[in-house]
């Protein structure tokens, strides 16, 4: 088996080279590039408006600039030789630096970080130490009114958009037109810096409240539902039968034979936890104004910030093929039933 | 489940009997009567909500606007008289002047894409009022016909998108898990690739190139649609090749295309069928998500999303948020709920708690 995930290691590399070219090629295509919206800014000489659209004053930049602005930006060369010049500086660990904030793309990343590691912890814990525990309950009182009520309560949740709930909540609590309880977005107050350590953290849980609430509402289902059929199907397992008439109590059987099993497919799950560091969904931070990775990834695309889009790409692309195998081998560790071949 | 009496030993269908099944989960069942009639009425929404008369008398003559366009000029409104008649006025009009000219209008007489601000006082958005049951949006334009309206296109576009994306899975998934070998290894690099492009780049791309409407919408979801269903039926296929029944089969001298459509496929689309109404919502959900990014259908189409947008950029107007959320909400509570009544009568497990 050590072979088989050897392989699959290997075979990250094909894949990743794969990804990285053809999204390179498609950057290659996508309208109001950097160097056009350079073009863009000179031609207009700073202001702004009205002009941007005329193609009347083109010819009013000189060629040279413009072959200038070209090898600014690297475009003088074809098109593999760029993506060659890219990779080979991807094995020195060397990103490029962002357009928009003219610093290395690895720092502009490693800066959001935090963020994302905040929500995607808080996140993560609290789904899985609220769904794992009501799952099982579900499945213990299986058919009863606590199962059909908390079933109904989940889809309720399933259904609501997480960012549309969050702008629902910003509207009820936001201080708009009814209840002021909660800031309007944003990670902390500006004057966090000055409040005393009580207001400092009073004033991080009132901003992390709702964005956690609007991450979690949805993945609540899955994993609820995930473990509740999972219990259900392994109590009526014959094993259970032997547990119980060895003369166990319920809670010996339910808690220690059903339940390790049960948590078998809920545990697989745990390999894409490393991608928590780039956690963020870019629609509930656009509603709550947080600085995280989705937003970050979001304004590079739309505003052309092409070696940050290609910094996220490496590294969500890698903490997904790896997170990939590291589900692979927990699934073979919790069950040695499983080979993989 | 067979039946046991013998007086009504009348054999059913697997598909009947899971439709039986379906029938007597309550919650699925209803969820599924109102979604379907509210969307089969939808199709013929201008009868009862819209700008539009049904039928006019003017002058002796009967007109029907809803299959022509008049202008004001035509039927002789009065008060602003330019352009298409403006049906409401008409009928004020009509009343007033007694002549025994009348107009029938919908019972909800404000259309989806009509800007009401000459007939309205004060800036928009206005709050929901008797008439406009859900306010108006900042352009004027009535809320409750816009959700109404926009409702079918959210169904429509999902039901599309999912049913092509099925079609594009199965077929693919199918052959990969089915033939194997090179063409899997590679076929499933490259779904690989496929899978992770940013999805936002090309929707970006062709919206500048084309103008993004319906048709290129629901291709450009399908494109990223299909991938989930894929890795589905290649497992599925994968497990089923090496049963018993196929290896019969083979060993009858079956063809690879009645292995194929005759054996594996029936037994493996149960779950998939199961799973088609958290597809849907997966796909309104995504309709709405580029609404709401104004990457999603061209303005001024009606759209939950769009109206979302309005929402939170003016969140002291609370009803531009809160009805096209709760209208989202109930449509995807109805649709989860069809869809978890549908994986239980396809999927019949009785569990019996032992102890």
């Amino acid at each position: 088996m050590t072979s088989y995930f050897i392989r699959r290691f290997l075979l990250i590399i094909p894949t990743f080279l794969g990804i990285t070219l053809v999204t390179f090629l498609i950057l290659q295509f996508v309208p109001g590039g950097p160097l056009e919206m350079a073009i863009m800014q000179m031609r207009t000489g700073g202001q702004q408006g009205s002009e941007q659209g005329s193609k009347g004053t083109t010819q009013s930049i000189p060629q040279e600039a413009i072959e200038e602005l070209k090898k600014f930006y690297g475009f003088d060369k074809p098109i593999y030789e760029r993506y060659i010049i890219w990779v080979s500086n991807l094995a020195k660990f060397d990103l490029g630096n962002s357009y928009k904030y003219n610093e290395p793309v690895w720092d502009v990343i490693v800066s959001r970080f935090p963020v994302s590691i905040y929500f995607g912890l808080i996140g993560f814990f609290l789904t899985y130490l609220i769904c794992v525990p009501l799952g099982v309950y579900k499945a213990v009182k299986n058919g009863s009114t606590f199962d059909f009520i908390s079933s109904a309560l989940v889809f309720i949740g399933y259904s609501i958009p997480g960012f549309a709930f969050g702008a629902m909540m910003l509207v009820l609590f936001g201080g708009g037109s009814f209840w002021d309880v909660f800031p309007l977005g944003g990670f902390r107050s500006a004057d966090w810096e000055s409040l005393s350590s009580m207001g400092k953290v009073w004033d991080q849980v009132q901003h992390t409240f709702l964005p956690v609430l609007s991450y979690m509402i949805g993945s609540f289902a899955t994993l609820t539902i995930l473990t509740k059929n999972s219990v259900i199907e392994n109590l009526s397992q014959d094993y259970i039968r032997t547990a119980y008439s060895k003369g166990l109590s319920e809670r010996k059987v339910i808690f220690g034979h059903a339940l390790r099993n049960s948590l078998i497919p809920i545990s697989t799950g745990l390999g894409h936890a490393i991608s928590l560091v780039l956690a963020g969904s870019f629609l509930i931070e656009k509603v709550f104004n947080i600085n995280g990775m989705g937003l970050l990834g979001y304004e590079s695309i739309i505003e052309r910030d092409y070696p940050v889009v290609m910094g996220i790409l490496v590294i969500s692309t890698v903490l997904l093929l790896v997170g990939n195998i590291l589900s692979d081998i927990i699934y073979a560790i919790v069950d040695p039933r499983i080979r993989f071949n | 489940m067979a039946e046991n009496n013998p007086e009504t030993k009348v054999s059913t269908s697997l598909l009947q009997k899971r439709w039986k099944k379906f029938k007597t989960l309550k919650r699925g069942y209803y969820s599924f009567l109102a979604i379907l009639i509210l969307y089969l009425i939808s199709f013929i929404f201008p009868l009862f909500v819209g700008r539009n008369a049904l039928l006019v008398k003017y002058n002796g003559d009967y007109y029907f606007p809803l299959f022509k366009t008049y202008q004001s000029t035509d039927l002789g409104q009065k008060k602003d008289a330019y352009g298409e008649a403006n049906y409401r006025i008409l009928k004020q009009e009509y009343a007033e002047s007694g002549q025994g000219n009348w107009v029938f209008l919908p019972v909800y007489p404000f259309g989806p894409n009509e800007n009401l601000l000459s007939e309205l006082e004060g800036n928009p958005p206005h709050p929901p009022s008797i008439q406009h049951f859900a306010g108006t949006d900042d352009r004027g334009r009535d809320v409750f016909s816009r959700l109404l309206y926009g409702f079918n296109i959210g169904i429509s576009f999902a039901l599309v998108v999912t049913l092509l994306s099925y079609i594009i899975g199965v077929a693919i998934g199918s052959s990969l898990g089915f033939y194997g070998g090179k063409l899997d290894i590679f076929g499933l690099r490259l779904i690989e690739i496929w899978s992770t492009l940013p999805f936002l780049y090309v929707i970006i791309i062709i919206s500048s190139i084309l103008q993004p409407n319906f048709l290129l919408l629901t291709f450009i979801l399908t494109l990223f649609g299909w991938i989930g269903i894929t890795y589905y039926m290649r497992g599925e296929f994968y497990r089923e090749k090496a049963r018993d029944y196929v290896s019969a089969a083979v060993s009858m001298g079956a063809e690879n295309r009645t292995i194929i459509f005759k054996h594996i496929l029936p037994n493996s689309l149960t779950p998939i069928i199961s799973y088609a109404p958290f597809a849907i919502v997966a796909n309104i959900f995504s309709l709405v998500s580029l609404d709401f990014l104004g990457f999603g259908l061209p303005p001024p189409t009606p759209s939950w999303g769009q109206l979302m947008q309005q929402g939170l950029s003016n969140i002291e107007h609370w009803w531009l948020i809160a009805t096209p959320l709760l209208s989202l909400f109930l449509t995807l509570l109805c649709i989860t709920f069809i869809g978890e009544a549908i994986r239980e009568a396809f999927d019949p497990k009785v569990y019996s708690r032992l102890r």
